[in-house]
């Protein structure tokens, strides 16, 4: 289970045609960007991928793309959390056929399970894999369900492929709950921030983190970890709050107004799939003025 | 209006005898306590103090007490949150003549004004004086008002002596927020963290540090604020994590775990007054038992 998951890791968005059919060429394309600028990993598709929007089958398709483009130069893990829990099973069960690196799961969607059916959902989806597996926990999203401590600790004394957590409470306390138990009982496990909070979850144990916006600013992206790791905190700060203009833009009906932003960075991949709003050319321009003023236009790479 | 850090401000308890009236007495002794054990400021009576359960006449007593009683050794910031801003500002009015050194307020208990009376509340508080005004943010105690980066700007527009937040949402973009777009305009502006979730706070940018566990812990708390204002934040995580626990221990306990948790020090301030509930034997019994437990607290000064 040797899977050392640090740095800036990148999430891709699902590339669409303009009917809203997949665009697994322009995939290809953005999977190599990611590589090529700087990725320590790539997780598909988080719901910045717009998971749920997309049919097992076509999350099937895509995957099997990630896993054939990325060709073993970085690790690939795949977001197998569906609305029906079988459905993740089976997404788990193709993940580890492919040669997938690994696989990632939220709390289940919708339903308020107890902590006794968190822990039994996770037992039985990390025992049905020889992959190892990253939770993810996101309690804004999911009305409060998240990860304990108590749960945490449970998981990781139960399976030896519990590797990871994708913690995006952004919070101290929340982070700190998870983190103290999970990294005392198992050093190298990776507490991995949802985006790119680095600077306050780094001193935390933090390894790293998910990406909102690798695709438009990369570079941005790896200064502030290598500030973060260096821990040049005056630096840190600069950057940080950079990032977090960009979050506070994109996380805007996430992640149309990243695709918006990812036309302007001339690097199109097309609509969003309803209900999420695609945007406008008004919300381009809107964001294309936000970049300018950040710099991130100058410097950060334009095109594939 | 020249820069206030107030640097680590602890936030004593306010100790009852057996008819729940205040122990002044013991106050002393509370007072003396924290300005020995690394007190750069008290700030009081806040939440932990009891304050939503003092009269008007003791929460201007029991400042007046402990301005007399510190004698310019620390500055005393005087809490004055109350529902109405009239009375709020009275208050504030008060401390700043019985020599506060600063006030500081939370948004309104129990109403949800809108945005333009939330900032009419605050800025009614600060225009009563021309000491610092702090705003105390606390969204779980008072889920009902939300302040923004608008808000925070506003006020700063209107109040010279608005001299910061002290946070305590844990919230990493609410702080980053606020205090990225409040340096722009008014570089002094100060975050503080509500809390001794300081590493965090700290990497995104807060100087000073509101806390209560200093009547439990006073020298982790210390060491922890001590590295955290040196910025090695990698270097606070043990006793963050420490920190963290602690406080989930009191935390568990309920509203009179301060209290309990003091008791197990050997340092008794009597109950909580009514509608808090005492802590009963078998929980009292838990905490002190997991207290024995903890390794941090061997070194902490036990009794008076």
């Amino acid at each position: 289970m040797a899977l050392n998951l640090k740095g800036v890791m990148q999430s891709p968005v699902t590339p669409l045609k303009a009917d809203f059919s997949p665009d697994l060429e322009t995939f290809e394309k953005l999977l190599d960007f990611h590589v090529r600028t700087g990725a320590t990993a790539i997780s598909w598709p988080h719901h910045k991928g717009e998971s749920l929007n997309l049919t097992i089958a076509e999350r099937k398709a895509f995957a099997e793309v990630a896993v054939k483009v990325v060709a073993k130069r970085i690790p690939v893990s795949i977001h197998v959390s569906a609305l029906a829990v079988e459905d993740s099973m089976e997404l788990a069960r193709h993940a580890q056929q492919i040669g997938a690196d690994a696989i990632i799961a939220i709390t289940p969607y919708f339903w308020h399970p107890t902590v006794e059916s968190l822990y039994d959902y996770f037992v039985r989806l990390g025992t049905s894999i020889d992959l190892p597996l990253i939770a993810y926990n996101s309690p804004d999203y999911l009305a409060g369900l998240e990860f304990t401590g108590d749960l945490t600790r449970r998981l990781i004394e139960r399976l030896p492929n519990f590797i990871a957590m994708k913690e995006a409470s952004f919070n101290s306390e929340r982070f700190l709950e998870i983190s103290r138990v999970a990294l005392a009982l198992r050093p190298e496990f990776s507490m991995i921030a949802g985006v790119e909070f680095l600077a306050p979850s780094v001193p935390l144990g933090g390894k790293g983190s998910y990406s909102s916006a690798g695709a438009i600013c990369p570079n941005l992206c790896t200064a502030l970890y290598e500030a973060c790791a260096a821990g040049e905190s005056v630096r840190a700060r600069e950057l940080q709050f950079k990032l977090a203009r960009l979050w506070d833009l994109f996380r805007d009906q996430y992640p149309s107004s990243l695709k918006g932003g990812m036309v302007v960075m001339g690097r199109p991949v097309g609509p969003t799939r309803p209900p999420l709003p695609t945007a406008t050319k008004e919300r381009q321009a809107y964001i294309e003025t936000h970049l300018g003023e950040l710099g991130i236009i100058d410097s950060e790479p334009h095109g594939w | 209006m020249p820069t206030f850090t107030p640097g680590l401000v602890h936030t004593p308890v306010t100790p009852f005898m057996r008819d729940l009236q205040i122990d002044f007495g013991l106050y002393e002794k509370v007072l003396e306590f924290h300005l020995r054990n690394g007190a750069e400021a008290l700030a009081l009576p806040m939440h932990a103090g009891e304050s939503v359960s003092l009269s008007e006449d003791e929460q201007r007593k029991l400042l007046e007490f402990a301005i007399a009683h510190v004698k310019g050794r620390v500055p005393v910031i005087a809490h004055v949150s109350d529902a109405g801003t009239g009375i709020a500002a009275d208050r504030a009015r008060h401390a700043q003549d019985a020599g506060a050194a600063a006030v500081v307020a939370t948004t309104p208990y129990y109403w949800t004004p809108p945005p333009a009376m939330l900032i009419e509340h605050f800025a009614q508080i600060a225009a009563a004086v021309n000491i610092p005004f702090f705003l105390y943010y606390t969204p779980v105690e008072l889920p009902g008002t939300k302040i923004t980066t608008d808000t925070v700007l506003k006020l700063i527009d209107r109040l010279d002596n608005f001299a910061g937040l002290v946070d305590v949402s844990l919230d990493w973009q609410f702080m980053i927020n606020i205090v990225s777009n409040a340096w722009r305009v008014r570089p002094e502006f100060q975050l503080l963290s509500g809390s001794e979730y300081m590493v965090s706070a700290g990497a995104v940018g807060a100087t000073s540090m509101f806390t209560s566990l200093a009547a439990i812990a006073p020298k982790a708390v210390s060491e922890l604020y001590r590295r955290c204002r040196t910025e090695k934040y990698a270097e606070a995580r043990k006793l963050q994590e420490e920190l963290a626990a602690l406080r989930q221990i009191v935390k568990r306990a309920g509203p009179p775990g301060l209290k309990g948790a003091l008791r197990a020090m050997g340092r008794e301030c009597g109950e909580p007054r009514p509608p808090l509930p005492a802590l009963g034997a078998a929980n009292y019994k838990q905490l002190n038992t997991e207290f024995k437990a903890m390794a941090a607290l061997r070194a902490e000064p036990r009794g008076w």
